[in-house]
């Protein structure tokens, strides 16, 4: 019996490419991943947001509306109903001048309990030093 | 931790690099990336060669940009595909793509 | 000898990136590691048979081959992907796989290393 950490570090704009949004898709799908590993062994996935990536997780976003696609608000939302640790990067938050109200922070209107942290980079450092893998996007 | 950055871009990741702090870390230059081996702004080498840190730079990338050993700063040290292989599970417990 | 997962988002033709990846690929199953070769979004393309070899593309399909016959190299493309992009089962080349994305997460699980190229 084992359990693996993956660290998802998304770095990327959403939209333009695919990048973000696979991260949070991919990072999702560690909920089913049993079924290809032993009783008992285990893939869990965190989710931090750094840099130009925290654009990921603003609200009100319309792709939907526009593009005809999900949003990477919606998917940000999902990490946090299947309980998720999400991180997002507070010196990055202050660089851009935007707050939690500004942002996907729990998923509570969908019933979850879990909740975003803002947290200072050195944590989003700790993440990845605790984690058996890293995968950025 | 033991961290190898597979650098693959001039431009950006410099960030994120800027930031990373790690016991040992290597920086292994790939695709564009091979810019920061070689190219030179106002005269001066890349600041990222300034991180404490191992470079590489992967040979193939920086031949086909028109790159040839003389000008490879001698901060960084070429390698190939197989020493790139040797690297990441020899040298670095993790592997990042920038 | 250890085993190698790598993930690519990159396409085939218009980045370098999945060049990369199948060429570090080669280069580890040439030492005798085991590698696992995930490809999801446009990476997918590479999952598509029928790829004609011209001079201004990349064309790795021989690489991918040969490396198949060495059993130890293994790669699977994310279904959802490749059927977004019309690539159907039928498409799929001779020992390619096509799985959900939970088998790369399970693929890390037992991964020495894992390269995840995230880009493009």
């Amino acid at each position: 019996m084992a359990t693996k950490k993956l660290a998802f570090v998304v770095r990327s704009l959403p939209y333009k490419t695919e990048a973000s949004r696979l991260a949070l898709t991919h990072a999702i799908s560690s909920q089913t991943v049993e079924i290809y590993l032993n009783d008992g062994d285990l893939v869990e996935a965190s989710i931090s947001y750094v840099g130009d990536g925290v654009f990921n997780i603003l609200k009100n976003q319309q792709a939907g509306k526009h593009y005809g696609i999900t949003t990477n608000e919606g998917h940000a939302k999902n990490t946090l109903l299947l309980d998720l640790k999400v991180l997002i990067c507070k010196e990055d938050l202050d660089k851009f001048g935007l707050t939690e109200e500004n942002l996907v922070m729990d998923a509570e209107d969908l019933g979850g309990d879990m909740r975003a942290n803002i947290v200072s980079y050195n944590e989003i450092q700790k993440e990845m030093e605790t984690a058996d893998h890293l995968l950025f996007c | 931790m033991k961290l190898a950055v597979l650098m693959s871009d001039y431009r950006t990741g410099s960030d994120i690099v800027d930031r990373l702090s790690a016991e040992k870390l290597g920086i292994i230059l790939v695709g564009n990336g091979v810019y920061h081996a070689a190219a030179k702004e106002g005269g001066k080498a890349c600041p990222i060669l300034e991180k404490k840190a191992d470079f590489y730079a992967l040979t193939e990338d920086f031949e086909s940009r028109g790159f040839t050993a003389d000008k490879l700063d001698s901060r960084v040290k070429a390698v190939n595909y197989g020493d790139l292989v040797d690297l990441i599970f020899n040298d670095y417990e993790k592997v990042i793509w920038l | 000898m250890g085993k190698l997962t790598i993930g690519t988002f990159s396409s085939l033709v218009g980045s370098m990136s999945l060049d990369f990846a199948v060429k570090l690929s080669e280069a580890a199953v040439k030492k005798g590691h085991k590698v696992d070769f995930w490809m999801s979004g446009n990476a997918t393309m590479l999952a598509k048979k029928g790829q004609k070899a011209f001079k201004d593309y990349s064309f790795l399909s021989k690489t991918l081959q040969e490396m198949l016959a060495t059993g130890n190299f293994n790669i699977t493309a994310c279904e959802a992907c490749a059927e977004a992009r019309g690539y159907h089962k039928e498409d799929c080349p001779d020992g390619f796989q096509r799985k959900s994305m939970d088998w790369y997460l399970a693929s890390t699980f037992e991964a020495d290393r894992v390269l995840h190229i995230g880009g493009d």
